[in-house]
């Protein structure tokens, strides 16, 4: 740790005014890049959990008529799907629950009793049991007038689709942020090799190796990323917690929290790491590749 | 020890700086090189100093052609030659310890002993007290004395001097040309590029006199009793 972070001795670049803005740069870099890692983990996390709870989950769904015995129905469509093979439970859903359900979206204080809201029974059905859900559902219909089955793939592909986009819309913006980093390292360290060049020629001269001169500004810049990067990790984590406390705090939220489980926080942890080995990387490159230009 | 044959040397696609130059220096040789301003002293000095790399013609140095040195070979070559240049070229935020120790660092000497050999040289080039003096502090003479101790410190084979004297008192200047002289005496090969003829006429040694481009090796005694101004 000391030899990657080491002053350059000889070339001073600590003293350089042209790199002194490059850990503000790295903190805006890496804040951006914790954000799209939380946002890509939390996404994974939310598919998960939406592919967990529907799979194997089907909602019975009877019409709202207020000339028919509802309650009668809802018993007559439990009884006929708890019959049918591979359910493992059918459940009718009360009204108060119901309620609940879509307080989210409604309101707790809206008129709900009111409102003609269709009668739902939460149907389990077995692991790994194939039911045939186009005929249980004409089955049903021709039983219960007025059934009819959800089983919520449609919806569920669309959301698991949109979440694998956002998930590669946040990669990208991971990919992004990295060339921008390595650009904008590229342009600091080509500055640095100009303003040095009497230096770097002198230390040829007495007998300098290209990567003796090239580790110092390894060094220094591998330092000023890591620096650079710590703030901004910071503030992105701050940003998340409020996030979340906002998200929790808001009644009809669509919008999962910012989980990360220990992959998520280990890939945060690691980002500044990460960013002072793609830095120590490229200022090889780059120097190495200037200095053979010189004789 | 160094051979050049038919060496030219340009910048870019600029004219020839030198042209057609051949010359052969044995070892423990001590050579002037001269010349009017603009003849094309300091353009041999890089060839010699391994800092440029001729346009045509073949440099061999310690044996080695340079034109069939991969970039990995140069460092070592280059430890074994010590340039103290007209304008120093110390890094002024290092101690004259410091600066002096740079090549033995670089070249990945132990400390201890890093620091035995540079307090000593420096005591013989009379800076003894001046060890943590860093060079903005000093005089000309005692920068250039930096300087000769930093070229030194390797016991390079070829010492190359641009212009020694250039800053520095008639006295002063004698003192470094004898220091020149000590090391020559020890087996090194020196060339000392300088435009003071009292200084070359006082020595006696061979002399390189470079004109517009050309090189021809004479005696002090055939040399011009002054350059004049336009170079001529």
């Amino acid at each position: 740790m000391i030899s990657l972070f080491g002053k350059s001795a000889e070339l001073q670049l600590e003293k350089d005014v042209s790199t002194r803005y490059l850990p503000v740069v790295i903190a805006a870099m890496i804040f951006l890049a914790a954000l799209a890692i939380g946002g890509l983990f939390s996404l994974h996390n939310a598919i998960g959990n939406w592919s967990e709870t529907l799979t194997g989950n089907l909602t019975v769904e009877i019409a709202y008529d207020p000339a028919a015995d509802l309650d009668k129905k809802v018993a007559e469509a439990v009884k006929l799907l708890s019959e049918t093979p591979g359910v493992t439970s059918a459940r009718a859903i009360g009204k108060e629950e119901t309620h609940a359900l879509l307080a989210p979206f409604l309101g707790k204080n809206a008129a709900l009793d009111e409102l003609p809201v269709p009668r739902l029974i939460e149907v389990i059905i077995e692991e790994g049991n194939a039911v045939d859900l186009r005929a249980l559902n004409e089955k049903l219909a021709g039983a219960v007038p007025g059934a009819s089955l959800d089983i919520h793939r449609p919806w569920l592909n669309k959301m698991v689709t949109l979440g694998h986009s956002v998930q590669l819309l946040a990669a990208a913006i991971m990919l992004l942020i990295g060339v921008v980093t390595v650009i904008i390292v590229i342009f600091a360290v080509r500055t640095g090799l100009v303003m040095h060049a009497e230096v770097i020629q002198v230390l040829h001269l007495i007998g300098a190796h290209d990567k003796y001169i090239a580790e110092q500004f390894q060094n220094y810049f591998s330092r000023l990323s890591f620096l650079g990067a710590l703030p901004g990790l910071v503030v992105a984590v701050i940003v998340m917690f409020i996030f979340n406390f906002l998200v929790g705090s808001l009644e009809s939220s669509m919008l999962p929290p910012l989980t990360l489980e220990p992959a998520g926080i280990v890939a945060l942890l690691l980002l500044p790491f990460l960013i002072a080995l793609l830095t120590r990387f490229t200022v090889r490159l780059v120097v190495m590749r200037s200095l053979a230009r010189m004789m | 020890m160094v051979r050049f044959e038919n060496v030219g040397m340009r910048y870019g696609m600029g004219p020839e700086v030198l042209r057609d130059i051949s010359f052969h220096l044995s070892p423990g040789s001590f050579h002037f090189l001269t010349g009017p301003t603009g003849a094309g002293k300091s353009s041999l000095l890089k060839l010699l100093a391994l800092s440029h790399r001729p346009s045509r013609g073949l440099v061999t140095l310690f044996n080695k052609e340079v034109s069939t040195l991969v970039r990995d070979d140069l460092p070592a070559m280059r430890r074994k030659i010590g340039v103290v240049y007209q304008e120093f070229r110390l890094l002024d935020h290092l101690s004259a310890m410091d600066n002096v120790a740079l090549p033995l660092k670089i070249a990945g000497a132990k400390d201890a002993r890093i620091y035995q050999h540079v307090a000593e040289l420096l005591e013989w080039v009379g800076l003894g007290n001046q060890i943590d003096a860093k060079p903005p502090t000093l005089s000309g003479g005692e920068k250039q004395r930096v300087a000769i101790a930093r070229a030194v410190i390797n016991r390079p084979q070829l010492l190359i001097a641009d212009e020694p004297t250039g800053s520095m008192d008639a006295e002063m200047g004698l003192r470094l040309m004898h220091l020149f002289q000590e090391l020559n005496k020890i087996g090194t090969t020196v060339v000392v590029a300088t435009h003071d003829l009292d200084m070359i006429q006082r020595f006696g040694n061979p002399v390189m006199f470079l004109k517009d481009g050309l090189l021809t090796t004479r005696g002090p005694e055939k040399l011009p009793r002054h350059f004049s101004e336009n170079g001529a």
